[in-house]
């Protein structure tokens, strides 16, 4: 049987670091290691061009290379027999390369000196399984195929987007055997991600953001590409990002205004899989682990696979809430009790405190603040989807809005941030506003440092 | 004599000391079509003036390399420290493959041991480290060779460069 590159792919994770023979023009050999060979598909592998050197000049006057690689577990290793074709300096492939030698640079102590210049691509002539003793390997942890079946079963059952959040996450957990796990959803405008929903932190982080091109998920959404990492390393990690995405805003006088996000302190292994909804970026899948190495290739094609079917229901489900439910009962005069509550709105970011508490910005603050306004002046509380769209006051895009993302971040955060005002869905396209203290409204024209 | 014969020797006692001391080693040659060929050998030893290294590999692991070697005389040799990374590369034009004049078994299992103690903490098993290096006696043959050139293969801005 002829040896696929997909069989050894295992090989391919720069655990074991692997040679590569080539040959001068002068029929002079030269070998020598090389940090990473990545799969790129069955028919290619790429090789890391970190430095000038002998190997780089050798298979630009003549492709032909020989590379051996090894099992991380079984020791079992391969020959392939390369062509080298091209060199990409950026872009997607590029990406994941430099991402994933971050990785391994900072796992073998070489962080700094491993520098991606770019990614070698070769074609794959052969592959020979080099004979030699073996070491009886475990096999995999789980069935990815069987809990890929289950999750998208458990996906498909969803009515709504909240429910289909929560449930990504809770499937990840129970069929995955993954306790880290949080979506992601672009705001295409401002150009960077919010979480909706998290599962495995102390705190849920919701509505926490991070800037396209920032760390794995920054960069998979940027290249719409999945970004996988087996080892930790500074270069990728989200320790200090709500500090230096708001010191570059110029607003370092203004933390308060950022959610911190819910990441794990020192995660080892990191894999973010964009999710396209008809084909379009939505949003971000995001993983991750204190283990090394927990992420394979095979888990990243079950979340690709997996995130394909998540795109697919978050368009259904939109879709669906374009289709309103007829409108109910009003709801009965809500009773306010209790001392009065400020409620500010700084005009420049929408961003919204209650009291002195920051409690969301952006286009879900804008809502709230609409909602509230409206509520205050009518005593209404019942609303739809379908008005908020047409409000010109909430700057919301033409397509792909997010509406319905939107409105779950804002509930989560009431939900988290205060126990007086809610948000609940009603119907498709349609929910109430819940208010149980008395407000007062205030309208800042412009954020003043606290 | 000795010393002058030594002189004579690009490889340094440090560095005939370094390739012997249980690091990754991994022999290279190529074809008539220039098509390489490599190996990784299970054991290395400098005879005492150090003008002559002799690598033990495999054979049913390495048919193409062995044809190349007797074909072209030339080879090259990668050893690699995992711990530390340091990297040498050694060339030679006089290369020759022939069945091992004796094997030192005890030799082999000092080296195979010395790699093991670099793999471990990066957590691989002693039974990892015996897959890779194992063989069979009667299956060994020893490519032996003086050293040409020698180049450091260190991974860092001087990489690739000649140090004798």
């Amino acid at each position: 049987m002829t040896l696929t590159l997909d069989a050894i792919r295992e090989c391919l994770e720069g655990s074991v670091p692997s040679t590569i023979a080539t040959c001068a023009q002068d029929g002079t050999p030269n070998v020598t290691y090389v940090s990473q060979v990545d799969y790129v598909d069955p028919q290619h592998v790429a090789l890391s061009f970190q430095f000038f050197n002998k190997t780089r000049e050798n298979i630009l006057a003549n492709p032909q290379a020989t590379a051996v690689v090894a099992h991380p577990e079984s020791a079992a290793t391969y020959r392939l027999f390369l062509r080298y074709l091209r060199t990409e300096s950026d872009g997607v492939l590029f990406q994941r390369m430099k991402a994933k030698l971050a990785g391994i640079a900072s796992h073998s102590g070489m962080a700094g000196v491993f520098k991606l210049r770019g990614a070698d691509i070769y074609r794959v002539l052969r592959i020979e399984a080099i004979p030699g003793p073996a070491v009886t390997t475990a096999g995999p942890r789980r069935n990815l195929l069987a809990a890929l079946r289950a999750t998208c079963a458990r996906l498909n059952a969803c009515g709504d987007l909240a429910a289909l959040f929560d449930e990504t996450l809770a499937a990840l957990e129970e069929q995955f055997g993954i306790r880290h796990a949080m979506m992601l959803m672009l705001d295409e405008k401002q150009q960077r991600l919010y979480t909706v929903a998290s599962r495995g932190y102390p705190a849920s982080g919701v509505g926490s953001e991070i800037a396209l091109g920032h760390g794995v998920i920054g960069v998979a959404a940027e290249h719409g590409a999945p970004i996988r990492i087996a080892h930790m390393t500074s270069e990728y990690a989200y320790g200090r990002t709500q500090r230096e995405t708001t010191a570059a805003a110029g607003l370092a006088d203004q933390l308060q205004r950022e959610i911190p996000f819910p990441g794990l302190p020192e995660a080892h292994s990191q894999l973010a899989v964009p999710v396209l909804a008809a084909g379009r970026l939505a949003g971000v899948l995001y993983v991750e682990s204190p283990e090394d190495r927990r992420y394979t290739y095979d888990d990243e094609d079950a979340m690709v696979a997996f995130a394909a079917q998540l795109g697919t229901s978050m368009q259904l489900l939109r879709q669906a809430e374009d289709a309103e439910d007829p409108a109910r009962e009003p709801a009965a005069p809500q009773a306010s009790a209790g001392a009065a509550v400020t409620v500010r709105r700084y005009v420049a970011d929408d961003s919204v405190f209650i009291d002195d508490d920051y409690l969301i910005k952006g286009v879900a603050g804008a809502i709230l603040w609409k909602l509230l306004s409206d509520h205050l002046r009518s005593g209404r509380a019942d609303f739809t989807n379908r008005e908020l769209r047409l409000d010109p006051s909430l700057h919301l895009p033409d397509v792909a809005d997010n509406l319905e993302a939107r409105l779950i971040l804002l509930a989560r955060r009431l939900a988290e941030r205060c126990d007086f005002m809610a948000i609940e869905k009603t119907g498709r396209g349609r929910f109430r506003l819940k208010v149980g203290r008395p407000l007062k409204l205030v309208d800042m024209a412009r954020p003043t440092a606290a | 004599m000795e010393s002058s014969a030594a002189a004579a020797s690009p490889l340094s006692a440090v560095q005939a000391q370094f390739i012997q001391g249980g690091v990754a080693m991994v022999v290279a040659s190529s074809s008539a079509q220039r098509l390489p060929s490599q190996a990784r050998a299970v054991g290395c030893s400098v005879s005492s003036d150090r003008r002559r290294v002799t690598m033990l590999l495999r054979r049913s692991q390495c048919a193409a390399l062995l044809e190349d070697i007797a074909r072209s005389r030339a080879l090259a040799v990668v050893f690699c420290q995992p711990s530390t990374h340091r990297t040498l590369q050694i060339k030679a034009r006089d290369a020759v493959a022939q069945p091992p004049a004796s094997v030192d078994a005890a030799a082999l299992s000092r080296q195979a041991d010395g790699f093991h103690r670099e793999l471990a903490p990066l957590g691989y098993s002693a039974e990892w480290t015996r897959a890779l290096l194992g063989y069979a006696p009667d299956d060994l043959v020893a490519v032996s060779f003086t050293p040409l050139e020698i180049f450091s293969q260190t991974p860092g801005p001087r990489a690739g460069e000649r140090v004798a």
